[in-house]
């Protein structure tokens, strides 16, 4: 997929570096506390420690791309991510408060609160596509 | 927001990453508001106005 000059970005740049090992680091703690920790396992230290790990790579993604609004400094460019991240923020919203009142009413699943984070991402996807579609321009493609 | 930004690139000869690069901002900040689909800062019309020796109002005028 072409990114135009937006990748050229150093601001680009610097988030896929800060989002690399974060992610790695997400995996790797989810690996280890599912090895580690049964679910639904008593809350002790041990166990409370090893399911909060992976929530540190969760802040670790949303500093970094705080850091992004903040470290871009080409206006048009953050005006794209920021309508990405409106649009995440609307489908995160609008998925979870429909599925919680299928979960009142229904027999339903209940959706793990976990899971609101990787939705957002997906959210930002469709974010990315509504940029595409209304600008003609996705911002990152990172 | 109107805008004679395409007029006055093409007058001088350069491309949307020529402009781009003056400014220092991206090729497809330049494509967006040279196709009216952004309007720019006040800060960044000022550039604009700075790369081109003109003033503002002689580059953006009110107006779909």
């Amino acid at each position: 997929m072409s990114c135009g000059t937006s990748v050229k970005n150093p601001a680009y740049r610097r988030y896929t570096r800060r989002m690399m090992p974060l992610s790695l680091l997400y995996v790797g703690a989810i690996m280890l506390a599912s090895w580690l920790v049964p679910d639904r396992d008593q809350a002790n230290a041990t166990a409370i420690a090893l399911a909060l790990l992976p929530g540190l790579a969760v802040l670790g993604w949303i500093w970094a791309m705080a850091r992004l609004l903040i470290e871009l400094d080409d206006e048009y460019l953050r005006v794209l991510e920021v309508r990405k991240f409106l649009v995440a923020t609307g489908v995160t919203l609008a998925v979870c408060s429909v599925w919680g009142l299928l979960e009142i009413y229904t027999d339903l699943p209940r959706l793990p609160v976990f899971l609101v984070f990787p939705l957002w991402a997906m959210g930002l996807f469709v974010g990315m596509l509504v940029n595409r579609i209304t600008q003609g321009a996705s911002g990152n493609c990172a | 927001m109107k805008n004679r930004l395409k007029v006055l690139r093409a007058e001088r000869g350069w491309s949307q990453q020529d402009l781009a690069e003056r400014l220092e901002v991206s090729r497809q900040s330049v494509n967006a508001i040279e196709t009216g689909r952004y309007d720019p800062s006040l800060p960044l019309a000022f550039r604009i106005a700075d790369v081109f020796g003109m003033a503002i109002e002689d580059i953006f005028q009110r107006g779909e």
